[in-house]
């Protein structure tokens, strides 16, 4: 309910508008008529003045009609009836000769959102398509996108679309562009605007004359054409060269994704753009708006999925300023983590330290978070600055600090004495749920090595009554009986009491069912428990699954320049991820693994029909490599599926370097997804392959104490989807002659 | 493609409200302001998803503008343009703020309506703009028929940021320099980071279709000049500094093939404002002043702060509006400052010591020193010491950034280069300049 006195000004105004003293005066007139359009801004319901406004648009003033038309547009809608008196006007002034008031007319004829309009307008667009000033065939060339929003459902008329075709020869940029967006909305049903060969190299040529949001948009039309031979694909590089360093950010990303996705195959031209492209991207990171800043890191970050050396020279540039916002600060963040290397890294580190202490509890968190992954490389550095940073007995960071240190001792099993000297050091504990449960599991986990572990578990013992969380709760379970199967003298009467409240007292049914457990567990002996609860202390090979290796440039390329590098995974937790970029992104990664891969391999296809059709032929389907596989959709797999064959593959491991073992694999094309390193026990590899129509993957095992077959000799256990045993015989041996050949070779 | 436009004042009352597209619904106009204006915590993302509806905003002092779309769209291009609006807005009736946007509101409906046409950018150049904005009186006649024949050459021509005809009795160049110097340094005075983003500014009033051409002492050009021209010219260009520019871009009038082929930067300009070309330099910066900062403190309830700055220029030249920004802690109690030089004061309200210095000559310094006096706190958290932060101007380029010349050329027309009369200005502005103590 906006105005008390709506309805008075409505009648005010109506008289001022009718009064015929007023209409005369022209200036009087037009004051009255701003006056409409004020209360309409407001809010305020004044569609009943619609037939006064109608009468207000005959007028030679163009001020004047542009102050009626904006009404008109507006309530149109409500008042279809009435609207219909104003077509006449309308139509009158499309043919005007001020080719301005002509624009003008058909421009606001087409905005009329009421049915039936489109028999009016047809006839005014289609001339003005032919109209000799190109402001008016600008107007024109829309509106045909506007009739058929009108009417989505109509057939298309195929004389507009021929017509808009040959527009695109048109002398003026503006009308050539709009005639591509016209196009593509008509025709999206099928798939949108059609780039053929003469298209697109007339689009290419007239690139330069084009304003730079007409040359980005042009560049996205143009990812839908295909040069034929390189010949000609790199004459259409050759003309996009120059875009790459254009001066506005949205053209030069544009061009970069074409160049990627146009030099596809040739990824020594793919890692040319974006060494060309490093200038006005560091550049875009350092412009004077945060906005575009934002944009550019996000961009930046992109390419250092694929390319991460490219911009480990320039790491200053992504010092955070202190008065920048978080979300910059945040990003420039992650970057740092990925450009570290071995002669930076000091100083990195120095900066990232200084961030920790930052007034945002969250900017401090995520700092600190990013030494920690720095510290899966350098462990050493890492540990003293966090070590440190516990002095400043602050509560977010020493929260941090101890999430941190769990990550850290189960990636790198060489920082658990440290990590444990500090945690025994440090006075005050976490406060928030997420801290509490990280302290806990390094209590339990590594009790043995921290000598006040009891008297810190005790104390969370005894306030587990105003403890809200239920995690924490069971994380304390599990700690306290851990602690009790290492060092049982000091903590049995506490372990006692903490299962006789959760028992008892507690009303949570998950912490209530635990504790039933490990009471049970207990009753069934220490032995028992202990073999259940003592798992591994940490896993090495996880260092090499979470060290994220290159990606192939196609990974992100699709993405690029669109709104899915900006929304990030975790930028917003809450809302939804609205761009179609990014699922799409991730299905098309599903369908990489769900999917032959058809395109990618021909004789695959061949080897798919091969077993359904011969049926007990001996031959073997080759494997090949396909599309890589990304580690996410390993994992996934690995997980989801079960195991389908296991055998000992009769020797040791292979002692070679990864980087050997790697190249050799990929030589009988096996992609190695990650290895242990070689002196490590357990030993471990990850591996997979494409065998026909199916994907098979396959762990490598050694000198697992809990898998008494691969104590002496390697243990290979494979999945796969869809299952086809003769593929899988085909793998196995594929691969036991690599690794033999290798272990044989060191002997 | 943009699905709509809205500006909102900082409380978040929507001034204007333009949609393009029928897929922007009305409550997408509630919807921003709810979660992005009203919402509690900092500003997490400058693009925010809200209900698979994408809003892109910028904030102007404390005027929100929002764009909308449904699209993937390429976000740096809805920024840029959200810029440009607010440069066409600034052009048209200067500052962004919540009166001037009441008291223009028809003006710019009217710029909405020819900027964006069913949410697709049309126009965007001030120049070319003008000829289709009725408002602010520049246009309440009836067209002459001498103005349509403009709007016709205008809009078919292929220079769309220039018109023919243009006609002035003097002709007349004016060139500004701008650049921000950005610093990052250690306590201990190393550089952590610096760049200077530069921009070159002109205002032309020349007539007819005038072919310019501007040169600067860039390295690129300079080596290759002397590595071309006799040994003795060699010698005195050398005399001068030359500048390595990092990466720069210009306006659309410049012929980037010229420029990528011989670095020249030769172009037929705009008539009014406009920026010829931004770029960014990183190396052999001068840093105009260098703050050294020393901080004690004396027990738990006292700090002693002494801040010397050093300007690093010529003697002749003045520095201006020079400012020092030195920060003290949240549970400051009382200040004592003692300054040589300008005015010192200490703000509570920003928990900073503003230290004012109308003017200061080169190769000079300055000191200023303070005690904070703490009210104990049982707080047990360190202060986390915010750097120093400092605002000045000086006329001259910290980049080192020199016009060597600024050519016209029109053929049609019967003025020459001497004909024209050129100014040249320098002005280096401090960006984020900082010093951690």
């Amino acid at each position: 309910m906006p105005y008390l006195g709506c309805e008075e000004t409505v009648k005010e105004l109506k008289r001022a508008l009718s009064n015929p003293n007023i209409q005369a005066d022209r200036l009087r007139y037009r004051s009255y008529i701003t006056r409409v359009i004020r209360s309409m801004t407001q809010g305020l319901d004044v569609s009943a003045l619609f037939m006064d406004m109608v009468k207000a648009s005959a007028t030679v003033d163009v001020v004047q009609k542009k102050l009626v038309y904006l009404y008109m547009c507006t309530y149109a809608s409500h008042k279809p009836d009435l609207a219909l008196l104003a077509i006449n006007t309308l139509r009158k002034d499309c043919a005007d000769p001020n080719p301005m008031v002509r624009g003008l007319a058909l421009r606001n004829m087409c905005n009329f959102r009421m049915p039936g309009i489109t028999e009016y307008i047809q006839q005014p667009i289609l001339t003005g398509l032919r109209d000799k000033a190109s402001y008016v065939r600008r107007v024109a060339v829309l509106g045909c996108a506007k009739m058929h929003s009108l009417r989505p459902s109509t057939e298309i008329d195929p004389s507009i679309v021929n017509e808009l075709y040959a527009l695109l020869r048109d002398p003026d940029p503006v009308v050539m562009v709009n005639c591509l967006r016209a196009l593509e909305e008509i025709l999206r049903e099928e798939g949108g605007v059609v780039i053929n060969k003469p298209i697109a190299h007339h689009l290419l040529n007239r690139l330069k004359d084009l304003d730079s949001w007409a040359q980005s948009e042009v560049l996205i039309f143009l990812m839908r054409y295909r040069p034929r031979g390189d010949d000609e694909l790199f004459d259409v590089l050759s003309l996009l060269d120059e875009f790459l360093q254009s001066v506005h950010t949205p053209v030069m990303a544009a061009t970069l994704r074409l160049f990627l996705r146009l030099a596809a195959a040739h990824p020594a031209v793919q890692a040319d753009a974006l060494l060309r492209a490093r200038g006005p991207l560091l550049a875009a990171c350092g412009s004077a708006s945060r906005e575009l800043r934002f944009a550019g890191l996000c961009h930046v970050q992109q390419v250092l999925r694929s390319q991460p050396a490219l911009y480990s020279g320039q790491y200053k540039r992504f010092f955070c300023g202190y008065s920048e916002p978080g979300y910059i600060k945040l990003r420039k963040m992650e970057i740092l983590v990925e450009l570290v290397n071995d002669e930076n890294v000091v100083l990195v580190l120095e900066e990232l330290k200084s961030y920790c202490t930052d007034v945002s509890p969250e900017l401090a968190q995520a700092a600190i978070a990013a030494i920690g992954h720095i510290g899966r490389t350098y462990t050493e550095k890492c540990l003293d600055i966090l070590t440190g940073l516990l002095a400043l007995q602050q509560e977010h960071v020493t929260s941090a600090v101890i999430r941190t240190f769990r990550d850290l001792v189960w990636f790198c099993p060489q920082s658990i004495g440290a990590v444990c000297r500090a945690v025994e050091v440090c006075g005050e504990n976490p406060q928030d749920t997420e801290g509490k449960q990280a302290l806990l599991w390094l209590l339990g986990m590594h009790g043995e090595q921290i000598s006040s572990a009891p008297y810190v578990l005790e104390g969370f013992i005894d306030g587990i009554k105003a403890e809200l969380s239920s995690a924490v709760k069971t994380e304390l379970l599990t700690a306290a009986l851990k602690l009790f199967l290492c060092r049982p003298a000091e903590t049995q009467d506490m372990l006692g009491r903490l299962l006789h409240y959760c028992i008892d007292e507690e009303s949570d049914m998950c912490v209530r069912d635990r504790a039933l457990l490990y009471y049970r567990l207990l009753q069934c002996g220490v032995d028992e428990a202990r073999k259940i609860l003592l798992g591994p202390e940490s896993d090495p090979s996880m260092t090499v699954l979470a060290g994220r290796p290159e990606e192939p440039v196609g990974c992100w390329a699709s993405g690029f320049n669109t709104l899915g590098p900006l929304a990030g995974a975790d930028a917003h937790p809450d809302a939804p991820p609205a761009d179609s970029s990014a699922q799409h992104c991730h299905s098309t990664e599903e369908e990489v693994v769900s999917k032959p891969p058809c395109q990618a391999c021909p004789e695959s296809a061949g080897a798919a029909e091969g077993p359904r059709n011969t049926g007990d032929s001996q031959e073997e389907p080759g494997l090949t490599l396909g599309p890589p596989l990304s580690h996410e959709a390993f994992e996934r797999l690995w997980v989801e599926l079960r195991v389908l064959h296991r055998q000992t593959l009769g020797f040791p491991p292979p002692a070679a370097p990864p980087e050997t073992l790697q190249a050799v694999l990929q030589l009988v094309k096996v992609q190695a997804l990650a290895f242990s390193r070689c002196e490590a026990r357990p030993w471990k590899a990850y591996v997979c392959a494409r065998a026909g129509s199916t994907l098979v993957l396959a762990e490598l095992l050694h000198g697992d104490p809990a898998v008494p077959d691969s104590q002496d000799a390697l243990l290979l256990s494979v999945k796969q989807r869809p299952e086809n045993l003769q593929a899988i015989r085909g793998f196995v041996s594929v691969l036991h002659n690599a690794l033999q050949t290798l272990s044989s070779d060191r002997t | 493609m943009i699905g709509g436009l809205f500006i909102y004042n900082h409380k978040g009352e929507v001034l204007i409200s333009r949609v393009y597209r029928d897929d922007i619904g009305r409550n997408a106009v509630d919807a921003f302001r709810v979660n992005v204006i009203h919402a509690r915590q900092q500003v997490r993302s400058p693009v925010t998803n809200i209900a698979r509806t994408s809003f892109f905003h910028v904030k102007r002092s404390n005027i929100w503008l929002a764009a909308v779309t449904k699209q993937n769209v390429n976000a740096a291009m809805v920024f840029e343009f959200l810029y440009k609006m607010c440069d066409v807005m600034t052009a048209y009736f200067g500052k962004i703020s919540e009166e001037n946007i009441k008291n223009n509101f028809v003006l710019i409906y009217e710029l909405l309506d020819e900027i964006l046409d069913f949410g697709y950018p049309q126009n965007s150049e001030t120049g070319a703009l003008k000829t289709f904005i009725t408002q602010q009186g520049i246009k309440s006649q009836p067209q002459t028929k001498e103005e349509q024949s403009q709007i016709t050459s205008q809009v078919t021509g292929q220079i769309g940021w220039r018109r023919e005809g243009i006609k002035y009795r003097r002709n007349e160049l004016f060139l500004d320099v701008l650049e921000s110097v950005n610093l990052l340094m250690s306590p201990q005075g190393q550089v952590l980071s610096a760049h200077v983003s530069g921009r070159v500014v002109m205002k032309s009033y020349l007539s007819g279709m005038p072919e310019c051409k501007f040169g600067m002492n860039d390295k690129i050009v300079i080596d290759k000049q002397g590595k071309a021209g006799a040994s003795d010219e060699a010698g005195k260009s050398s005399g001068k500094q030359s500048i390595a520019i990092d990466d720069c871009t210009f306006h659309q009038c410049v012929r980037l093939s010229k420029f990528d082929s011989e670095r020249s930067i030769s172009f037929i300009p705009p008539d009014g404002e406009y920026e010829l070309m931004r770029y960014r330099t990183t190396k052999d910066i001068i840093l105009p002043f260098r703050v050294i900062p020393l901080v004690r403190e004396v027990g738990r309830t006292k700090l002693e702060v002494k801040v010397v700055i050093k300007s690093n220029f010529k003697p002749s030249l003045l520095a201006q509006k020079i400012e020092v920004r030195i920060p003290t802690p949240l549970n400051t109690s009382g200040v004592q400052v003692i300054c040589m030089k300008g005015k010192a004061k200490y703000k509570a309200s920003e928990n900073a010591i503003v230290w004012k210095i109308k003017r200061m000559a080169g190769m000079k310094e300055s000191q200023i020193s303070a005690e904070i006096e703490l009210l104990p706190t049982n707080d047990k958290k360190k202060w986390a010491r915010p750097p120093i932060s400092m605002n000045f101007e000086v006329p001259f380029a910290p980049s080192g950034l020199k016009v060597r010349y600024l050519k016209v050329f029109e053929s049609k027309l019967n003025y020459s280069d001497h004909d024209v009369i050129k100014w040249v200005r320098y002005i280096g502005r401090s960006g984020i300049y900082e010093t951690r103590c």
